[in-house]
């Protein structure tokens, strides 16, 4: 009988001790329902294709913070504390680190990277090292394309703020505007704390979930509001690009973006840096590893740790649709000021200048470009607008890294 | 410039924290006038220096584009020159197609002729005369079956 009782009793103590009890428990319910959400993220990455690179490491992120009693990551331990620094003054900003390090699961560690601000500069390291400024470089009036879109970010601000938001909610929103996620993460991770209504993962669902969508929100706005004629200029050949050139470039941009607002250095000087690797053409294996290696690795990190912070409430609430309404509304209005900027320029160039290339100026490198490219030829088969809107498109990053640095100077 | 952002946060008279809800529209409108115009400035600086430097650039390449056109135009002119003069071209082919006791049975008189083109064309740019004396085929390094052994062995890699 004893016998019995024993097996019974270590079964039940199993029994509450596993997962699935964790369900039954106080506001567990929740997770079950993050993970059905992590399941409809995992379904449009995998079978849909949205952005399935990042999208399915943050859907597992979301699914493994969900498992109740896995203890993977602690949003408890990332709450800010009130202290006195040894100087006498007081930090109302406070990380205890060292609590992390001893008690925290795994993607509390890597989630430091994200919290420190590490990934965001390390994936630009890779962007840059991909991207060819070349087009920019033969046409700098692109850059104006690439800071209209970005008008879009600070329209958007206005909307979260009527909203009734807080600043540190107005600006994470509305740099998804800026069509960037590494961009939005590198804002979001910086200002967001424990009393703002949405984290990290939200932002960061919203603005993949919208890059993904970009060949969807963008056609009809482009078409909207450009005329056939307009939609029909054929853009003659770029000039060639000396290598000396190029390899100023970086360098240039690193000095004037990081001198005028240093806050957008960490971002704009990992662009450049990986840029001028790509140029100089004497680090063939540094290159490599940051386009590939060093790229991939610290995307799975990223991934699933920016998906571990998309907690049940966060989630469950009429907050994150309100990011998922602005981010749309963001990304609209980023589209629609570079297509308006386009149009100008089309009227002072003399109709010579095709507005479609100015919807690229968002960044979501080369997609945007793409798009442009598509629309174009919606009209006149033989246009290649894609080099042209290549410009615009790696202004727009630069662009957006900078509008990242003034929002962080002005929200702290 | 470097002083663009104490610039950014006299124009803000302060910065917001973050957790401050209910901005006012004055601080809302001014984070948006700020942001634009900092992102606009930022870029159009960019553009008078790309700009500019692209310029000088253009300016240098055409130069050496030209010095190079001129350059080519001369050695032309002197391989006209030497051509007419010594026939170093036209006489060296006949000499080697005649002298035949070189060159490998089973190999096209057209081979030979472009080998001897391409050391022609040599010859006449460096003005030094060039002899073709004998063409043969090469022995291959391995047998056939060997390296088709070692490219099945080193496949993977």
């Amino acid at each position: 009988m004893t016998l019995i009782q024993s097996f019974l009793d270590t079964l039940s103590a199993l029994a509450s001790e596993s997962g699935f009890a964790g369900f039954f428990a106080d506001g567990g319910w929740k997770n079950i329902i993050m993970i059905l959400i992590s399941f409809v993220f995992m379904y449009l990455a995998v079978a849909r294709g949205f952005e399935p690179l990042l999208l399915l490491p943050i859907s597992f992120g979301m699914l493994l913070t969900n498992l109740p009693f896995a203890e993977m990551y602690h949003p408890e331990f990332w709450d800010y504390l009130t202290v006195t620094e040894r100087d006498g003054t007081v930090n109302d900003h406070f990380i205890d680190y060292s609590r992390i390090l001893e008690h925290g699961g795994l993607l509390d560690i890597l989630y430091l990277g994200v919290k420190l601000q590490v990934y965001p500069p390390l994936i630009f390291l890779g962007i840059g090292a991909m991207t060819d400024f070349g087009p920019l470089i033969a046409s700098p009036r692109s850059f104006l394309l690439g800071a209209a879109a970005q008008g879009g970010i600070f329209f958007t601000f206005v909307g979260a703020a009527i909203l009734g938001m807080s600043a540190a909610d107005c600006a994470s929103i509305a740099i998804i505007g800026g069509a960037d996620g590494p961009t939005s993460i590198f804002v979001s991770s910086k200002l967001l704390t424990a009393n703002s209504s949405n984290s990290v993962g939200t932002i960061a669902l919203a603005a993949y979930t919208y890059m993904a969508l970009v060949p969807i929100i963008q056609p009809p706005i482009m078409k909207a509001l450009t005329t056939k004629k307009e939609r029909s200029v054929v853009m003659g050949q770029l000039r060639p690009v000396s290598r000396l050139e190029k390899l100023i470039f970086p360098v240039l941009v690193t000095l004037i973006i990081a001198l005028m607002i240093p806050s957008a250095a960490p971002l704009v000087g990992m662009l450049m840096f990986g840029n001028l690797l790509k140029e100089s053409g004497c680090c063939d294996r540094l290159v490599k590893t940051a386009q590939n290696e060093l790229m991939n690795i610290i995307t799975i990190f990223l991934g699933v740790t920016v998906g571990a912070t998309t907690q049940a409430d966060k989630v469950i609430s009429l907050d994150f649709g309100k990011v998922m309404i602005l981010g749309v509304v963001a990304f609209g209005l980023g589209t629609a000021c570079g297509i308006l900027l386009g149009k100008l320029m089309y009227v002072i160039s003399g109709k010579k200048i095709n507005p479609l290339i100015g919807s690229a100026g968002v960044s979501a490198v080369p997609m945007a470009a793409r798009i442009s490219q598509k629309v174009g030829q919606e009209e006149v088969p033989t246009n290649y607008l894609l080099m042209h809107a290549m410009g615009p498109n790696v202004a727009g990053v630069i662009g957006s890294a900078v509008a990242a640095g003034v929002l962080l100077a002005i929200v702290k | 410039m470097i002083d663009m952002q104490k610039m950014l946060a006299q124009i803000m008279a302060s910065t917001i924290p973050p957790d401050k809800t209910d901005l006012d529209s004055g601080t809302v409108a001014s984070v948006v006038i700020t942001g634009i115009s900092v992102v606009f400035i930022g870029l159009i600086i960019l553009i008078l220096l790309v700009t500019l430097y692209g310029k000088i650039f253009e300016a240098i390449n055409a130069r050496a584009a030209a010095a190079k056109e001129a350059e080519e135009k001369a050695a032309k002119a002197k391989a006209e020159k030497a051509a007419e003069g010594e026939a170093i071209v036209k006489s060296e082919p006949e000499s080697v197609t005649a002298a035949g006791d070189g060159i490998e049975d089973g190999i096209e008189e057209e081979v030979v002729a472009v080998i001897m083109a391409a050391i022609s064309a040599m010859s006449a740019e460096t003005g030094k005369k060039l002899v073709l004396k004998s063409v043969r085929t090469a022995k291959p390094q391995r047998p056939v079956w060997a390296s088709a052994g070692v490219n099945e062995n080193t496949r993977p890699f």
